[in-house]
């Protein structure tokens, strides 16, 4: 497991900080914010990339690369496995999700070219652009020799990643995986973007309560290493949790408002394809983006499938936290489902102000709660009706 | 009809696709079944075309009538002819 987010520049320092109900949303500093009505993200703070990579290789690393490559590092780093030794690399996919790619590239190429009128675009524009750029560098750097490639699916890129990257080890093409997803979009002209389709807060963000105004954006990558169970349980590896199934669905219906059957059918294949009954699941980290329509809709999908059971169910957003990190945001999540199912601990929905009759389920709102989880739901739901759920049981 | 009222309706009726006609100053957007990607392009072309910028989410779009929005553009629009140097 490997993460950079707001809360902090590893998974471990993420998770102390979602463990303790802290958001890291605040003020934007990485720009000026005068054209900004939207002023407020979850950035990654204090990142020095001369800390992490060589001045030679930096020009071909936009920010979305470095983060993919920073959380790498520190995930392969504790799986313990050498992908160089015994020929691993070869039975070893990479996928990695992002739904912009390198977005701070193409901003400060653009400005060049129209801004300035300045002709020169650098040549390594396309290569740091390129979305499927961060799967690419973690290959180079860990020897990964296996399939590789990006996956973009907006808001759940992550999750289809980490889902394809699952269905590669369980059908046995590859032994191991690494991936998760990575964005790096916090630019004037996507802020910009963001505020024209009225869906962002301009105070925090706020799921589920009454008071929400929408998503605030965020930034960073997760990263993880999922390898073949028998394989992982002989060589003694510390095995952080069970990847025990997936389930995705496309709502076809329309491209910003979310259809209530369809989550709902995302989340009951996940069930089924873990093998579990919707009675085992103890803890959903909700998609929760804050917004007028997803929490409603989504608060309705898990009563559809849970029944009576989703009184049982602790479900908290942890984007009230990170921030809306699009195509990483199932990865970071994942840090917030792997630590409620390994410390007993769920991280809250912070940001909590009152209930909305609309959504009544238990959100754990702002302070964290003590409860030994057996299994979790980890959603994600993207623009354009993409949903895309992942099911973990806790490690045995 | 004022000219604000004018350019509104039309720009409500290119954007939703639907009969200038039928808008009236206490038509709301549901009413006139305008789905939130049209109403979120409807703000912009009328920001764009007078050069203002709308509240975030005042008016409501959703509940309120095109006379509040009508009203919200002329009042920026006059707010602009008052401070021209203050517009960018």
């Amino acid at each position: 497991m490997g993460a950079i987010t707001t809360l902090g520049h590893t998974a471990q320092a993420t998770w102390q900080e979602m463990r303790e109900g802290r958001s890291g949303i605040g003020p934007i500093t990485s720009m000026p914010t005068d054209i900004l009505l939207v002023k407020i993200a979850a950035e990654v703070r204090g990142y020095d990339p001369a800390a992490h990579f060589d001045v030679k290789r930096l020009p071909l690393l936009d920010r979305v690369s470095q983060f993919a490559l920073v959380a790498a590092r520190e995930a392969i780093a504790q799986s313990g496995l050498d992908f160089r030794a015994d020929g691993r690399g070869a039975r070893t996919a990479c996928i990695v999700g992002s739904g912009i790619g390198g977005e701070n590239t193409h901003t400060e190429q653009s400005r060049r070219f129209y801004g300035e009128n300045n002709p020169r675009v650098h040549p390594l524009t396309i290569l740091r652009v390129m979305a499927n750029a961060p799967a690419c560098h973690i290959g180079i750097e860990f020897g990964l020799t296996g399939p590789a490639f990006a996956v973009a699916s907006a808001c759940a890129s992550a999750n289809h990643a980490m889902s394809q990257a699952f269905d590669m080890v369980k059908s046995g093409k590859v032994d191991f995986a690494v991936t998760g997803g990575t964005e790096a979009c916090i630019t004037a002209p996507t802020m910009k973007a963001w505020e024209a389709m009225r869906v962002t807060a301009d105070d925090t963000c706020r799921p589920f309560c009454k008071q929400r105004r929408g998503m605030v954006l965020g930034e960073g990558a997760g990263i993880f290493v999922l390898e073949e169970y028998e394989h992982a349980r002989r060589r003694g590896a510390t095995i952080l949790a069970e990847f025990a199934g997936s389930g995705a669905s496309a709502d076809a219906v329309d491209m910003v408002f979310p259809a209530v059957g369809t989550v709902a059918r995302a989340m009951q294949l996940a069930l089924d394809d873990a093998g579990l009954t919707p009675g085992d699941i103890d803890y959903i980290n909700a998609h929760g983006t804050g917004t007028p329509a997803n929490d409603p809709t989504e608060t309705k999908a898990i009563r559809q499938v849970f029944g009576t059971h989703a009184d049982q169910l602790a479900v908290s957003s942890t984007k009230s936290m990170h921030g809306h990190a699009l195509g990483a945001a199932g990865a970071i999540e994942l840090v917030a489902a792997l630590g409620a199912l390994q410390y007993g601990v769920i991280p809250p929905t912070a940001n909590f102000v009152d209930p909305d009759p609309e959504c009544d389920l238990d959100y754990v709102p702002n302070s964290p709660r003590e409860r030994s989880v057996r299994a979790a739901l980890s959603n994600s739901f993207a623009f354009g009706g993409l949903n895309s759920v992942i099911a973990l049981k806790k490690a045995s | 009809m004022s000219d604000v009222q004018d350019t509104v309706f039309g720009i409500i009726a290119k954007e939703a696709s639907i009969d200038p006609a039928k808008i009236t100053l206490d038509s709301t957007l549901k009413q006139l079944e305008i789905q939130s990607l049209d109403a979120v392009q409807i703000i912009f072309e009328i920001e764009d075309h007078y050069k203002i910028t709308l509240p975030d989410r005042d008016p409501n779009f959703d509940t309120e009538s095109v006379k509040g929005l009508v009203e919200a553009v002329e009042k920026l629009v006059a707010a602009k002819a008052a401070t021209p140097a203050a517009q960018g």
